[in-house]
């Protein structure tokens, strides 16, 4: 019975809160740049409005340009069940999920590409090819990030290596996280949600030629993502899993919303690189992340 | 079922293969399916039993005694022989048929069943000499499947090439197997284990069994033979051959005592080999030669669980080796079955789009839909991504690396380089699938070629389905094949008794179970409701506004991979050819972007030149002079006087001496040779 509440309480948080968190960071930047800002809620109308309109479906493409949006929202959707929720804990969890966590995002990001390719589009190439370029780096300094985690706590599933906090490392791994929380989701300063000009988008670019339902979809597959590697983000930092239920709850949330804020502040303050600086961000994610786990190391021997 | 009957069922189905080769092929896929089939049941038998299935001929051949051992390690890699060798057998039948190749047909049938039995009589081999047998047929008979479109300039010079590594692994595993015999004092293979001295032996049977399994740098044979073989031949080749490499390591280091350095050799190779496998498979044009580099990735990705299992081995036999050695296996079966399914895909694109150049296909989704689908799932696999086979292996290795990184032991400060190398090389591969896909099957026709081909027949098509059911199965229900897995750990560290079905093993089979059924689901209801209300409507993909997008207008395969090949250059060493746009209206302006084979141009061709250099400087003692040749001779016989002398003293002591070649090989050749009379 407990099991089933937890289920529908999760799919019902995934489905119905991440959609929030774009329109947290375009408040907190029109607020920063002195507007008043789309609505908080203009994402949820967009989904809604999304669902309700026809599919524009390029010549070229297959029937894969729309399955490929839904199966990586799938993969998107399996992957949050790995993410504990405070001391309420995960889903399903067991020993070596956070590979398949890492594995079901890469899953989620051949769909994409899939999709982006069908169209043919010289842009879309583009920007899939960034996009699977990028991530190599990305992916790298996640699993390290995760194992400086595994280390530290001595255990190897997303649950328990989530709960406590991260010990010597935390600042690096913060610090590590929040540049992979960046690339991995698109924002500035790796790419700019805003943009207009196809030339320079990595995300934006590859779903140029989606339209309606499958647009909708991938809508909300990159807010749960950006929800995803906040929560991992918070989690990781804090030992959220190891309070009350009260005080875990509250700690993540207002986490997660720290979390949203610095997004948006970083968006304010920030332009985005030029395509050559991204490697030499994402390398150094990587070693912040590295520097975190030779921390956990450290402290695990002495 | 009796073994011995299954014996006479898989050399019947051998023979009759071998004899209907030229008049019905229909025959030879009979016989092939018969003994393969037959082959599976006794790996079934070998898996299941209590003891290896041995036996050892009552009559010598040559003064040995034919001796064949059926152990789960040997059954595990027949497995993989028997369904590699029918789904390819299938495939040949209407993709090199008479018709098509009237000159070849027949040879390539013949050949093949030559192959996959020499194969077969490889992993069963339990004397040095019938093994050796077994390899050189094994590597001549994959020498002239790969020169079986011998008219063509590039596919000889790709067979020499094998064919000189091929002779040079030959070269070094005799001198291994006669190591052996010179201190065993037989080439019978089955009493090896208490000759601690035999350890050092293990590098030689490394370099041998390498080059075999294209291990980075040793791969240098391995992108041209593959990518100019006929596509059934390069998936065997992929798919089973290069295993065989790495059967050899496995098999001698489970019969032999191994260095106690080797696990960490191996674990180098395995990161190397993976990382630059992958890196310079992005930077091949050429399907099947990126395809093949692939293969150098993959064997790597064995190597890291191999490398583990024998740290482990030689660490108090840790519970994380066999974890990982339980990956490594799988990772041959899946790599095998992913690869197959990969070259035998790109074999009909490439009969279809009559090129190998991936830039000159695209849009083949259209024509060729099924093709498409069987590729997708097998780039998906290779890609290591659930709910399929590849990630199965590759997680079972990871878990085995994980544990030991936490278990605080001697590897667990070097276990996080082997696990950031498998993430960064899932990454790689993932991008040069994307690549793959994404250039070969979407987007619009390059070429006329691509635009007017067709999907392949029937047969192709079953061919390609059988290893891609196989690849959803095994990634769906993995814990149904621990029962395999377990007796074939234990066949090869019998310290590892009952290996332990890791828990989580059964929680990752129904994960993927629930993917699948949660993505069809979605995707059949997202797909039919547009349909049903009509809201899909067709139009031009969106350039930006520019209405007249046309095809060459789309992103390259070199394009696609020149970010990643940029951070590889130290590497790929990657040659550019670029004309820059010049002036206002430029006219004409091209870039084109070339990988080597960095490997060979730069590390085994300058020391080839030089031993040709050499060995043609030795030619000028041939110049007809008599004198000098009589003078040749005399310093020939002095030779021989000098090592007759230094030898002698050796034979007037026998018992002291036993280590000595001259003494311990003699007696056994005198009793093979009494041995042998009878049977005269």
């Amino acid at each position: 019975m407990q099991t089933i509440v937890h289920s529908i309480l999760h799919i019902g948080f995934w489905l119905l809160v991440p959609p929030l968190l774009p329109g947290v960071i375009n408040k907190v930047k029109a607020w920063v740049a002195g507007r008043r800002g789309p609505p908080l809620f203009l994402l949820y109308y967009d989904l809604a409005r999304l669902l309700r309109k026809h599919v524009v479906m390029s010549e070229t493409a297959s029937p894969g340009f729309i399955l490929a949006p839904v199966i990586g929202w799938t993969a998107l959707g399996l992957a949050t069940a790995f993410i504990p929720f405070g001391s309420a804990g995960a889903l399903i969890c067991f020993k070596g999920d956070f590979i398949l966590f890492i594995y079901l995002l890469a899953l989620s990001r051949f769909c994409t590409v899939w999709a982006a390719m069908e169209t043919g589009s010289a842009f879309e190439g583009m920007g899939s090819a960034r996009e699977v370029g990028f991530a190599v780096l990305a992916e790298a300094a996640l699993i390290t990030a995760l194992l400086s985690l595994c280390v530290q706590s001595g255990s190897l599933s997303m649950e328990a290596i989530l709960s406590p906090s991260a010990g010597t490392g935390t600042l690096l791994l913060a610090a590590g996280l929040f540049t992979i929380l960046l690339s991995e989701n698109c924002r500035v300063p790796f790419d700019d949600p805003n943009t207009h000009l196809e030339l320079t988008m990595i995300h934006e670019v590859m779903v140029l030629d989606h339209s309606g339902p499958p647009l909708a979809i991938i809508l909300h597959g990159a807010s749960v993502k950006l929800m995803l590697f906040s929560v991992l983000l918070v989690q990781a930092v804090l030992p959220v899993g190891t309070q009350s239920p009260a005080v875990s709850m509250a700690l993540l949330l207002g986490g997660t919303a720290v979390v949203t804020l610095a997004i948006g502040a970083t968006e304010s303050l920030m332009a985005r690189f030029a395509f050559n600086r991204v490697p030499l961000l994402l390398t150094t994610a990587f070693l912040l992340c590295l520097f975190a786990l030779l921390a956990a190391w450290r402290g695990g021997v002495a | 079922m009796n073994p011995a009957f299954l014996c006479i069922a898989v050399v019947c189905g051998i023979g009759l293969s071998f004899i209907s080769a030229r008049s019905s092929p229909k025959g030879w896929i009979i016989g092939t399916f018969l003994s393969a089939s037959a082959g599976i049941w006794l790996a079934g038998i070998a898996f299941l039993g209590k003891h290896a299935l041995e036996w050892k001929s009552a009559f010598t051949v040559g003064g040995q005694t034919l001796h064949c051992v059926l152990d789960p390690l040997a059954a595990w890699f027949l497995v993989l022989l028997c369904t590699v060798g029918s789904a390819g057998a299938l495939y040949s039948l209407s993709y090199w048929s008479e018709n098509k190749h009237p000159r070849s047909a027949i040879s390539a049938r013949r050949w093949w069943t030559l192959l996959t039995a020499s194969m077969g009589l490889l992993l069963i081999s339990a004397n040095g000499l019938q093994f050796l047998f077994a390899w050189e047929v094994f590597a001549l008979a994959a020498y002239f499947l790969v020169t079986t479109d011998r008219q063509k300039r590039d596919v000889r010079q790709a067979g020499y090439l094998y064919l000189g590594a091929s002779h040079a692994a030959t070269l070094i595993l005799f001198a291994f197997f006669a190591g052996i015999a010179v201190h065993t004092g037989t080439w019978d293979l089955n009493h090896l284990a208490g000759h601690a001295e035999l350890a050092p032996l293990f590098w030689m049977a490394l370099v041998g069994f390498g080059i075999k399994a294209g291990i980075f740098p040793l791969h240098v044979w391995l992108p041209s033979a593959h990518a100019n073989a006929p596509s059934h031949v390069s998936a065997i080749m992929s798919g089973v051959c290069i295993k065989m490499g790495i059967f050899g390591l496995l098999r001698f280091s489970q019969w032999m005592p191994v260095p106690p350095q080797a696990g960490w050799v191996i674990l180098t190779l395995g990161v190397v080999s993976s990382i630059a496998g992958v890196a310079f498979a992005l930077g091949q044009h050429d399907l099947k030669r990126l395809l093949a580099y692939h293969s150098v990735e993959n064997i790597g990705i064995i190597l890291l669980g191999i490398g583990f299992a024998f740290i482990s081995k030689a660490n108090g036999h840790a519970a994380w080796g066999q974890i990982a050695m339980a990956g490594a296996l799988l990772h041959v079966w899946n790599h095998g079955l992913f690869k197959s399914l990969l070259f035998l895909g790109a074999g009909s694109v490439i009969q279809a789009c009559k090129t190998r150049i991936m830039s000159r296909m695209g849009g083949l989704w259209k024509k060729m839909p099924l093709t498409t689908v069987f590729f997708a799932i097998g780039a998906a696999a290779i890609s290591g991504l659930p709910p399929l086979n590849g990630f199965v292996s590759e997680w079972l290795v990871y878990l085995g690396m994980l544990d030991a990184l936490t278990g605080h032991g001697i590897v667990a400060g070097t276990a996080v380089i082997p696990i950031v190398a498998l993430a960064i090389t899932g990454a790689l591969a993932l991008a040069c699938f994307a690549k793959v896909c994404g250039i070969v099957f979407l987007g619009a026709a390059r070429s006329e070629a691509a635009s007017n081909a067709g999907e392949s027949p029937r047969s192709m098509l079953t061919a390609m389905a059988i290893p891609a059911m196989l690849c959803a199965i095994i990634g769906a229900c993995p814990t149904v094949f621990w029962p395999l897995v377990a007796p074939t750990l234990s066949a090869f560290n019998p310290a590892w008794e009952t290996p332990i079905q890791p828990e989580s093993l059964s929680t990752l089979g129904s994960i993927h179970l629930g993917l699948w059924a949660a993505a069809a689901c979605l995707g059949f209801v997202m797909l039919f409701s547009l349909i049903r209300s009509k809201r899909i409507r067709r139009s031009i993909t969106w350039d930006c506004g520019y209405a007249q997008p046309s095809v060459r207008m789309q992103y390259t395969a070199a394009s696609f991979a020149s970010i990643l090949t940029s951070w590889f250059f130290w590497l790929l060493h990657t040659v550019r050819h670029e004309i820059p746009p010049h002036g206002p209206f430029p006219a004409q302006a091209t870039v084109e972007e070339h990988t080597p084979e960095t490997v060979l141009e730069h590390m085994v061709q300058p020391v080839a030149n030089g031993i040709l250099r050499l060995s043609s400087a030795t030619r000028r003692l041939q110049h007809g002079r008599v004198q000098s040749y009589i003078l040749y001779l005399i310093i020939g016989i002095i030779g021989i006087a000098l090592v007759v002398g230094w030898a002698n003293p050796n034979r007037e002591q026998p018992q002291n001496h036993s280590s000595s070649p001259y003494q311990t090989v003699s007696p056994q050749k005198t009793d093979s040779s009494i041995s042998s009379q009878p049977c005269i």
